[in-house]
């Protein structure tokens, strides 16, 4: 019996290994607040060079929007914190922070209507 | 003794059919630091669209292509105009397409065009009137004439002018007149293509500027009695940035409007080709202009 609860305990041991390290499940349609990081502050900061082209604060709210649920001043927030942690040029600073002052000041279409 | 060892085989394949449904279904591997590339489709293609708008602004068409690699597509540029068809072939408004068929523009030809710097037009103040009614007795009648008061003007302050150092003559380039943007495009030729291996009957366009530079962009409204289509050049960078092409039906005649810079060719309609075996097919037409 005993020999019998090893041989088991060493199948979900294989098991485990290779569903989990050596064949995981392959995402392939993944939303992108699960990008890594770097990715994301990289899609803030084209969101931001777009914004300085057009200065449409709405079409950039939207953009940011499918990075999550936190609102996009507070996105814009981290994204220029990690600009700063990780040396981005003054310019790239510069451009995150025109989209941030624009995000804190942007008030959704129909927001102020009761 | 071999059923015994039968007892711990079959032991080792369950645990590993339970380790499995484990790491897979039950608690599988979770993503937290993805990559572009196995974005949604839909997410890709919002990607794409801010890469481009992106790129309209900083013009850096390096980092736009690194950018776009990171979706793993086999063929950004192709992907790119597979893109922007599909927004106008969705209704989408052209403005919102063209800086993916710029994009891909660019790519192909390997450096930035003309930076795209919407100029912000002079606002002029136009003299404004108020009407205002006044009543005037004539004859124990009350007639309503209308008046006029001007609004008053905004007052400018004239902006001190830098002094002026030194004055140097500098001679000046001399001026080589050319079509500006709107000059209209005229029909500079009208080619008969004839490819018995072309299931369609293609009317293809291909258009230039003064300078021979082909012109992406450019609006065509095509219409038949039964219908009308509207597309752009640009969206096949791979056949050229004048380039665009309509489907031709058979026994159909088509007039084309130029809607950029105004131009119209009536009662175009597919040529009748002959293949070696005498058999007539419907071929395909190319049209040129120039600006």
């Amino acid at each position: 019996m005993i020999k019998i609860a090893v041989a088991l305990a060493i199948g979900m041991a294989l098991g485990l290994v290779y569903g989990w390290v050596i064949d995981p499940i392959q995402y392939t349609d993944i939303t992108p607040n699960l990008l890594r990081e770097d990715y994301q502050v990289d899609y803030i900061l084209m969101v931001a060079e777009a914004y300085q082209q057009d200065f449409d604060a709405e079409t950039a709210a939207r953009r940011l929007a499918i990075l999550g649920s936190e609102s996009p001043a507070s996105l814009t927030t981290s994204a220029l914190e990690y600009a700063n942690r990780n040396n981005f040029t003054p310019n790239e600073i510069q451009t995150l922070q025109s989209l941030l002052t624009a995000m804190q000041t942007y008030q959704p279409q129909g927001a102020g209507s009761q | 003794m071999s059923r015994s060892l039968l007892h711990l085989f079959l032991a080792l394949l369950t645990g590993l059919g339970l380790g499995l449904a484990y790491s897979w279904f039950l608690s599988p591997v979770e993503y937290v630091d993805a990559a572009p590339a196995i974005l949604r489709s839909d997410f890709k293609d919002q990607y794409r669209i801010v890469i481009a708008s992106s790129y309209l602004s900083t013009q850096d068409l390096a980092r736009a292509r690194a950018r776009l690699e990171l979706l793993g597509d086999a063929d950004l540029i192709a992907e790119l105009s597979a893109q922007a068809q599909r927004m106008l072939a969705s209704g989408e408004p052209f403005n919102k397409a063209q800086p993916l068929a710029r994009l891909a523009t660019d790519l192909k030809q390997g450096y930035a065009s003309a930076a795209f710097t919407p100029t912000p037009i002079p606002a002029f103040n136009t003299p404004q009137f108020e009407v205002t009614p006044t009543f005037v007795e004539q004859g124990g009648e009350t007639t309503e004439e209308p008046t006029t008061t001007p609004f008053p003007t905004a007052d400018f302050e004239q902006t001190p002018l830098a002094p002026i150092i030194a004055e140097t003559s500098t001679p000046r380039p001399t001026f080589t007149p050319t079509s500006g943007p709107g000059a209209p495009f005229t029909l500079a030729g009208q080619e008969t293509l004839c490819d018995p291996a072309l299931q369609t009957s293609l009317m293809q366009f291909m258009f230039s500027d003064s300078r021979n530079r082909q012109s992406a962009g450019v609006e065509i409204i095509v219409t038949w009695n039964q219908g009308e289509d509207r597309f752009f050049t640009g969206f096949k960078p791979e056949l050229g940035n004048g380039y665009a092409d309509f489907v031709m039906q058979a026994d159909t005649i088509y007039n084309i409007r130029i809607v950029t810079g105004g131009s119209f060719v009536p009662n175009v309609a597919a040529p009748i080709c002959t293949d070696p075996n005498g058999t007539n097919y419907p071929g395909s037409l190319l049209l040129t202009f120039q600006q």
